[in-house]
């Protein structure tokens, strides 16, 4: 065996060399080409592999009546965990957490002896209790803090303001509308974990801090917002009212001052059904089912089969309920306004030169209008009286004759003129629209009714907004709350003030109006509204709860002062007022006393 | 680099005694890629290891005790006379094949879902490392025996019978197709260097090629239809895994795809020794057939290279060594070896940046895995002996 190393096998030798070298070449030119130019797509590739996100509540902004005052604030609660792998002493920590958080000892032994990296006993304890638990200092017990929305003053102003979920998110009321001015941004810690997810220890921490919500200031005044709930349910105990609503804004403006739809819920445990809430839904069943006794008599006596009832699961009950107790009937619902409604037939009559203050009418007690005959409230008649006296006496012959005479097309426009047919644009979720005839769908008989407040439904805001409108000088307004988002260090972020926006009426048809419904307290059906060193404007009203002929009725009365400039304007709805139930009666006296307190207060 | 070291022996008495030849350069190469490997390993396994075993330095110890073991065994092999394993040859062969039937048999271990290792008196012992080596003992010796009949087609033939045979049987007794081309590949460089011919070597490498592209294509093509689809193995899969890993990452492409992501986010210097994310539980294999991944990771571009570099150094030795080998018996053993290293290294770098489908090699000297370092020892021994055969008036 010998075998020579000829020439050519050395050239061959070499040639593979050659060949390998190309090779071991093109591989760094791809490791180049992944660790170089594809090196930023892998990298946040892996990146994301390896990042476990874990994020910081931010603390949110905090919601300030128009002095400053805390409506909606946070609490730092504590979230108790334990951390399996630090305990020293299970037994131990076990007796002191059931002793200090009053849970039951097969709880927190379940919890304290599973093998696991960290397992939450409670959230949601007081910082006083956390704090005392933190001091005890127990090897394996980790104490959180945490931010709960906190509302100090329990159910004042529930529905205006709103409440969060557990996510920090608004749920109804300012919480929604202003949720990204409040919310902040929240922060974020990113630690590496390795492929079962178990977290580096070595390995440094991201933290990006969380940004803390921008404080909201609105236009609500605790003073008067505590007084008229305080009022609202004076009046709804006395007489026995399924709801009060209560608005008290400043007409020239439109900020809003108080806005209280009671019953109100606390808003610290929205999710509990108030006492109120449950008998108002007692009441209510019991008129419906009473309502179904008395169809289901008249189907049998047709020989019909009553409808079948729908089920309801019990769950889906409850949120129906928790709807229903957090609506806010200021915006959320609509109702007749009546003869608070005659305002704006006055204003347009007077906008559109059909009627002047010497203008003189007769009432016998009706008027027929085609083939119907509408009654005024007064049996017997007003008899003789002029456009003034007409409206003191809220006499429906009077404003009727005045719906005709503008005629469905001219009233209708101005209706849209007054910004009436679309919604009010308060900043507040939710808001229910006008509800209102077609414009070619309006006859003689249908103008007629509306020309005193009925056969349409309207919000209580719409009509609080437009009489303010209307007695201001003419100038449309927007109702709103929010004033300013102002920062942590209490720089105004961003304004919400809202100008007056178009005229509606001259200044001279408002002015006309402001001296009529001063006349209407101080000679008229308002009389009730009246205080002795005020200038007080307003209007009574009486409607008929639909469907009619249930015997329940609306009382609500509508005022302003001072009547030749007028700086603060409240709407009081009664709904379902036992024993007397007119507005006059009932409604007046509510402004009355709000007005007793408040316009001094507001001289101030 | 290529220093190169002399031990003269009778100092002063510079006599007729030829001066013997030691490569020392190469003894170095290999034992720092070791020790690099050793290293390298730790900081894979480290990780996963404490875990698994409760001691971090569980596959340390492991590789630790199988390098000192082949380097004895280096150090015996180098003392051989290299002519000594002519005789060698045919039991070489024969228990080369003996060791993979035995595979079959109670002796044989499975482990990651392939029975590919035997259990001898205690020790873990891959047949297909066996068959490298016995591979370039037999095929060298074969080689010259058939002396000038390699230049004819039949002679060429003849030749890659035996290797076509051992392949085979790697490739389905042990379903260790990437140990089979590599024993293949050993077996036509040898070849290859043997045979004064070009034409036949490139018409077989361009009909190779061809038909490697075919396979490809077909696989391609079946994938876009569902039905054929299914028919696909799971070595059709590799394929479509290798062209679009993320389609199939949590499949084929998984292991592809994490190497990537470990070699990607190394970027040029790396995030430093020992601070690889995708060593913990995320690359599967991270101190085995991936570890050239980690060590881009936490080296970055440069470690890699330098890797890569050193390897070129440690061929470019065994070049230098074929080339003044005493005979061709001992240049071919040479080049036997120099193709094993050659051939793994490339494909597992290629396999580790996705430009070849996915199949388990191991990165010599550094991946884990006994068998494979002790054996590759063995040749570096076999090589070292050729190169003392070496008179240094020939350089």
């Amino acid at each position: 065996m010998s075998g020579k190393n000829k020439t050519y096998n050395r050239k061959k030798v070499v040639v593979l060399f050659f060949f390998y070298m190309a090779a071991f070449l093109l591989l760094s030119v791809r490791l180049v080409d992944l660790m170089i130019f594809q090196s930023a797509y892998y990298t946040d590739r892996a990146q994301q592999l390896h990042e476990r996100e874990r994020s910081i509540k931010a603390a949110r902004g905090r919601i300030l009546d128009r002095n400053g005052v805390v409506l909606a604030d946070n609490k730092t609660v504590c979230t108790i965990s334990v951390i399996h792998s630090q305990l020293e002493d299970s037994e131990e920590v076990i007796s002191f957490l059931c002793e200090k958080l009053e849970l039951s000892e097969e709880f927190v032994r379940k919890r304290v002896e599973k093998v696991s990296s960290m397992e939450r006993i409670r959230s949601n304890v007081p910082k006083e209790l956390g704090d005392e638990i933190r001091e005890a200092d127990l090897p394996g017990v980790k104490v959180d803090e945490d931010y709960k929305r906190y509302y100090p003053y329990d159910a004042l102003a529930s529905k205006v303001l709103g409440f969060t979920g557990g996510d920090n998110q608004g749920i109804i009321g300012l919480e929604v509308i202003y949720d990204e001015y409040l919310s902040g941004e929240e922060g974020m810690i990113l630690t590496l974990t390795d492929a079962a997810g178990i977290e580096l220890e070595a390995a440094s921490e991201h933290r990006k801090e969380p940004v803390p919500g921008n404080d909201l200031v609105v236009s609500l005044d605790y003073n008067i917002q505590s007084y008229a709930t305080q009022l609202a349910k004076q009046v709804m105990a006395t007489k026995e009212a399924d709801r009060v609503s209560l608005i008290v804004m400043n007409p020239q403006n439109g900020e809003i001052m108080a806005m209280v739809d009671v019953p109100e819920f606390n808003l610290n445990e929205p999710y509990t059904l108030t006492p109120e809430y449950e008998a108002l839904r007692a009441k209510e069943e019991a008129r419906r089912q009473a309502a179904i006794e008395a169809k289901r008599a008249q189907s049998e006596n047709a020989g019909e089969e009553p409808a079948k009832e729908e089920t309801k699961s019990e769950e889906e009950l409850r949120q129906e309920k928790l709807n229903g107790m957090w609506r806010n009937g200021c915006i959320n619902d609509t109702y007749e306004p009546g003869s608070t409604f005659k305002v704006i037939t006055a204003a347009a009559a007077l906008e559109t030169g059909c009627v002047t203050l010497s203008d003189t009418f007769s009432c016998p007690g009706f008027i027929v209008v085609d083939d119907r005959k509408i009654r005024c409230h007064k049996v017997g008649g007003h008899g003789a009286e002029d456009f003034t006296k007409g409206i003191c006496n809220s006499c429906n012959p009077v404003f009727v004759t005045l719906g005709l005479r503008v005629g469905a097309e001219r009233y209708y426009d101005c209706l849209k003129q007054f910004g009436l047919l679309e919604r009010t644009g308060v900043d507040l979720p939710g808001e229910a629209g006008t509800i209102m005839h077609r414009k070619d769908a309006i006859g003689n008989v249908e103008l007629a009714t509306m020309s005193f407040g009925q056969s349409f439904q309207i919000t209580p805001l719409q009509l609080a907004t437009t009489v303010s409108s209307l007695v201001n000088g003419g100038r449309r307004i927007t109702p709103h709350l929010a004033v300013r988002a102002v920062d942590e260090k209490g720089v105004s972020v961003e304004s919400f003030e809202k100008e007056a926006g178009r005229q509606i009426v001259s200044a001279e048809t408002s002015e006309t109006m402001r001296g009529l419904l001063e006349k209407v307290v101080s000679e008229g059906g308002g009389s009730k509204a009246q205080i002795e060193g005020y200038r007080i404007g307003g209007k009574t009203a009486t409607s008929q709860t639909l469907p009619r002929g249930s015997g329940r009725y609306i009382a609500s009365f509508v005022g302003f002062s001072p009547a030749d400039d007028p700086q603060v304007l409240a709407l009081v709805v009664i709904h379902s007022p036992q024993g007397t139930y007119y507005g006059g009666q009932i409604a007046a006296p509510v402004i009355r006393q709000l007005f007793e307190n408040v316009l001094p207060y507001l001289e101030k | 680099m290529a220093t190169r070291f002399r031990t003269v022996q009778g100092g002063a008495r510079q006599s007729n005694k030829e001066e013997t030849y030691f490569d020392y350069s190469l003894l170095f190469t290999v034992l720092f890629l070791i020790a690099f490997g050793l290293m390298m390993i730790y900081s894979s396994s480290s990780y996963r290891a404490n875990l698994d075993y409760n001691d971090s330095a569980h596959f340390l110890k492991n590789q630790l005790r199988s390098a000192l073991l082949g380097i004895a065994a280096m150090i015996v092999v180098s003392r051989i006379p290299y002519h000594f394993w002519e005789r060698l040859a045919f039991p070489a062969y024969i228990v080369s094949a003996v060791l993979i039937v035995l595979v079959k048999t109670p002796l044989g271990i499975t482990s990651h879902g392939a029975t590919r290792w035997l259990k001898i008196l205690g020790f873990s012992l891959q047949p297909a490392e066996v068959a490298k080596l016995g591979m370039v003992i037999f095929l060298a010796f074969l080689v010259c025996r058939m002396g000038k009949r390699i230049r004819t087609w039949k002679g060429l033939f003849t030749l890659m019978i035996p290797p076509a045979i051992i392949g085979v049987m790697v490739w389905k007794i042990t379903q260790n197709m990437s140990s089979a081309i590599i024993i293949l590949g050993i077996a036509m460089l040898m070849i290859f260097v043997a045979s004064p011919d070009y034409k036949r070597f490139i018409i077989m490498a361009a009909v190779g090629s061809a038909a490697v592209a075919l396979i490809v294509f077909s696989i391609v093509k079946m994938a876009s239809s569902p039905e054929m689809m299914e028919k696909l193995e799971f070595r059709g899969l590799r394929i479509l895994a290798w062209l679009n890993p993320e389609a199939y990452a949590d499949g084929k492409g998984f292991q592809t795809l994490q190497a990537l992501y470990a070699i990607g986010s190394g970027g040029i210097f790396g995030k430093g020794l020992g601070e690889s994310l995708q060593k913990l539980g995320f690359l599967p294999e991270a101190q085995n057939d991936m570890i050239f991944s980690i060590i881009c990771e936490e080296l970055g571009l440069f470690g890699g290279i330098a890797v890569i570099i050193m390897f070129l150094m440690l061929i470019w030795r065994l070049m230098i060594i074929a080339n003044n080998a005493p005979d061709l018996y001992g240049a071919l053993l040479v080049v036997g070896v120099m193709g094993h290293i050659a051939v793994q290294v490339i494909l597992n770098i290629a396999v580790v940046t996705n430009t070849i489908p996915n199949t388990g090699i191991s990165l010599p000297f550094i991946s884990y895995g006994g068998s494979s370092v002790m054996f590759l020892l063995i040749e570096i021994g076999i090589t070292l002996s050729v190169a003392k055969g070496i008179r240094l008036k020939d350089l």
